[in-house]
């Protein structure tokens, strides 16, 4: 079942369209990831379907019958901005109370979140005096206060340091169970950390999107590396003659290059080794990360 | 309903927290009786450290009650507008310049409820203030002098509290619509203006314009009458401060809030 359906979204700024005709589907119980470079429109979409701006064009429907869209959204922005005069706990309460619960159950659940979220210690201090993490930390504990259906979080984790990061994550991965997640990142090793699924946002454009796995596979080509104890330069004919070679790169004693089926390429390399007595060290595939997926994936 | 009242909670503890709530009713009660207590002293004031030449005669007339009120009045209508102004222009505007008000209207509040509770809050404020003000003011009045007709005190005291009324209304509108606080302080300054000049000038065709209130309570106080024109001009105030209102949340929703 989808959570959310997009399509032809579009929001223009003066004459520049920050994203253009975006269409996607958010499925229940996945976590999915907003990929792109700075200005490829992440926030501009997150914004849009948190209802805090309104689309040029395009619509957003949710599979709920609920009127307001914000009823079944959390929402952490990239920058929060709390109140600082408030304290955690009292933030927490007055967020759960003007998303719509009773005091009461407001308070129950705040208790609960500053519990998962780790904050039971600070909970009576100013927000003021919180640290970077303890605000990203408290952020999400009012994103899943009214507990929504959808919880969406931009750049969740770029502003923190590599223990601020991990803890965001390992969150992520615990409320993954409860929730459908959309959050922005551009830092793709996250991503691959936590989600199923992928939308890649380059330029306000759509351009490549599903789960992780099987994005990895369209674009995937198998790399071989291989190791001499001589320069490299030396053995790199023999191998360009080959039809089934390409993308040949030589670096020091070190031959990388790109073969279209591995399992036979594979093979006839290395009876080419033990033709030719090669001295080779070592020989290996390579994955390609999601970095190199993204940087091919922007080239199309 | 439920929400505006939870979010005029969160305005009130904000004006609390920010001393906001204590600051504004002690610059208003300062200025409700340093007026009286100079027209009091003013000759004594003037012998101790006026250095005057020897044998100077000084006669001042004792100025009425009624005066002495007016000229109270006349102090809040100069920095009693300023400090409304000032005080409250960044409600809004600051709010979303912020990303405080992204963190309120990312949960389902209605626009208007937003709006409306923090109105609900400058307008409290503003009343507790001018109040105290005003009641410092009568009570040195009352020491001082001869007292002052109580019915004529309170007519005053609700006529010119309108016109303070429509000037705080002014402020959070066009807080909510601009995006920096100074440009919400110059449009109502300059508004506040634009209407006194403008209403002294044609004083027949503008009789219902909010700003002729300051005029209307002089007679009030004075002259202990109802002025013709009075009525209709409360409610002409009471209806555009409405209006105002009712156009603010539609407004706010139409930009966006990022």
């Amino acid at each position: 079942m989808n959570v959310l359906e997009v399509s032809s979204l579009e929001k223009k700024y003066r004459e520049k369209l920050a994203v253009k005709n975006l269409s996607f589907q958010l499925k229940q119980g996945r976590c999915t990831a907003l990929l792109g470079p700075n200005g490829a429109g992440k926030t501009t979409t997150l914004n849009m379907l948190a209802g805090l701006i309104t689309p040029t064009n395009g619509s957003i429907s949710t599979s709920g019958s609920s009127k307001d869209i914000r009823q079944l959204i959390g929402y952490l922005p990239q920058y929060p901005s709390f109140f600082e005069w408030m304290s955690g706990k009292e933030f927490l309460t007055f967020s759960g109370e003007i998303a719509g619960l009773t005091r009461k159950t407001s308070q129950n659940r705040c208790e609960e979140l500053l519990e998962l979220v780790g904050l039971l210690e600070g909970k009576n201090r100013r927000i003021g005096q919180y640290s970077g993490g303890m605000k990203q930390r408290l952020g999400i504990a009012q994103a899943l206060i009214h507990q929504p259906k959808l919880l969406i979080l931009d750049e969740p984790v770029s502003a923190l340091d590599p223990f601020g990061r991990r803890e965001v994550l390992e969150l992520l991965k615990k409320l993954k169970k409860e929730t459908t997640i959309l959050f922005s990142t551009h830092i793709l090793n996250d991503a691959e950390q936590v989600c199923e699924d992928v939308l890649f946002l380059h330029g306000g454009v759509l351009i490549e999107e599903g789960p992780l796995l099987e994005v990895k596979e369209r674009h995937q080509t198998p790399r071989l590396n291989l190791y001499f104890n001589e320069d490299s330069e030396k053995y790199k004919p023999y191998l360009l003659q080959k039809d089934w070679v390409h993308h040949l790169v030589a670096e020091g004693n070190r031959l990388s290059f790109e073969v279209s089926e591995l399992e036979r390429d594979r093979a006839r390399i290395f009876s080419m080794i033990s033709e030719k007595h090669w001295g080779v060290t070592r020989l290996e595939t390579s994955e390609q990360s999601l970095e190199e997926l993204f940087m091919e994936v922007i080239k199309v | 309903m439920k929400t505006c009242w939870i979010l005029f909670r969160k305005e009130m503890l904000e004006l609390t927290r920010n001393y906001k709530l204590i600051w504004m009713p002690i610059v208003f009660i300062l200025f409700g009786l340093t007026e009286p207590l100079t027209a009091f002293y003013l000759p004594d004031i003037i012998q101790s450290v006026g250095d005057l030449p020897e044998g100077t005669v000084i006669s001042i007339p004792t100025p009425s009650s009624e005066e002495v009120l007016l000229s109270t009045i006349s102090q809040f209508n100069t920095f009693g507008v300023l400090i409304i102004v000032l005080g409250f222009m960044g409600m809004i505007a600051g709010e979303r310049k912020s990303g405080n008000a992204v963190m309120i209207l990312v949960k389902p509040v209605s626009y208007a409820a937003y709006i409306y509770s923090k109105w609900m809050a400058a307008f409290v404020l503003l009343w507790v203030s001018y109040g105290l003000g005003m009641l410092s003011g009568w009570y040195y009045i009352h020491v001082l002098f001869n007292g002052i007709d109580f019915t004529a005190f309170v007519q005053g005291f609700l006529v010119y509290g309108l016109w303070l009324t429509f000037i705080l209304t002014m402020v959070v509108f066009f807080s909510s619509l601009v995006k920096t606080s100074g440009l919400a302080a110059f449009f109502t300054i300059g508004i506040t203006i634009l209407l006194t000049f403008v209403s002294g000038f044609m004083t027949r065709t503008l009789k219902w314009s909010p700003s002729q209130l300051t005029n209307y309570v002089n007679e009030v106080i004075l002259h202990n009458t109802w002025p013709d024109y009075l009525t209709g001009t409360i409610i002409l105030t009471t209806i555009l401060c409405l209006a105002i209102l009712l156009i603010a949340p539609p407004l706010y929703k139409k930009k966006d809030l990022i």
